[in-house]
């Protein structure tokens, strides 16, 4: 059975691991959001991120290169025409990894794999570079400026405000109750930590 | 099969046995409204309701998936 590049074989044989990977990108395809084990979901990731930038290219041969992996030719319909526009603007990591609880019967790691719908924010970047040395800087100098750490906090709670905003947008309205409840308790959360 | 040809001392076998010990957990320690609460580092936390019900996973204050 060949080595993968990265991460561990799955599967019984080459074959087999074959299959299991196509499945599991048509059905991340299919429900933009997966329940599997973490390891799966490590293996799938380069894998569906390849098929993604297929779709992105949009020509007949990249689809035909699509329609050697996965063989429903709905899934790879839906793929060019409905995802691949809404990351049009993402340059790569196309997926999102969260690692969930523990599974009952095995106790292996389960992770939700999903595919990052949500428009791009150029504004990302600065802010993450502005997050970064605020978390650093109330470490350095913690006594000497208070008045500025509540300040960043705040900064901090405004951007995940404004974050949350941009994914309920583009999930589905159905989300809104539930985002509109933790964006309080990120404030409060937010402010317990600068304390 | 490979068959031990000497057996093993008493000593030696509580020696390996006592070298397996438990490691403590690392968890993360926060405090919402005024409650410490403990949960496992990068991994998605159960928010429960006052009755003890699991709503939803939460990570990094959004919701990720159905409890």
């Amino acid at each position: 059975m060949p080595k993968p590049n990265k991460g561990p074989r799955l599967g019984g044989g080459p074959a087999h691991e074959r299959l299991l990977l196509a499945n599991l990108a048509a059905q991340l395809f299919t429900h933009k959001s997966i329940k599997t084990t973490e390891t799966k979901a490590k293996r799938l990731r380069p894998y569906a991120e390849r098929l993604i930038t297929f779709a992105k290219r949009g020509d007949l041969h990249s689809r035909r290169r699509v329609l050697q992996v996965i063989t429903d030719k709905s899934v790879v319909h839906e793929l060019f025409t409905q995802i691949a526009p809404l990351v049009e603007e993402r340059e790569g990591g196309y997926t999102r990894i969260t690692k969930l609880g523990f599974r009952k019967g095995d106790n292996a790691s389960m992770a939700q794999i999903e595919l990052v719908l949500e428009p791009v924010v150029k504004k990302k970047a600065a802010a993450k570079k502005a997050d970064a040395p605020a978390a650093e800087a109330p470490a350095a100098d913690e006594p000497a400026a208070d008045e500025t750490v509540v300040e960043e906090a705040a900064d901090e709670t405004a951007a995940d405000a404004t974050e949350t905003e941009t994914t309920d947008a583009a999930d589905a309205p159905a989300a809104d109750a539930p985002a509109a409840e933790e964006a309080p308790a990120d404030a409060e959360e937010g402010a317990d930590e600068a304390k | 099969m490979a068959v031990p040809k000497r057996r093993l001392s008493r000593a030696n076998s509580r020696a390996r046995r006592s070298q397996w010990k438990a490691t403590p957990v690392q968890l993360v320690k926060t405090i919402e409204n005024g409650k410490v609460t403990y949960s496992l580092p990068h991994r998605a936390r159960v928010v429960e309701d006052a009755a003890g019900t699991p709503l939803f996973m939460e990570y990094k204050g959004r919701k990720v998936a159905d409890a």
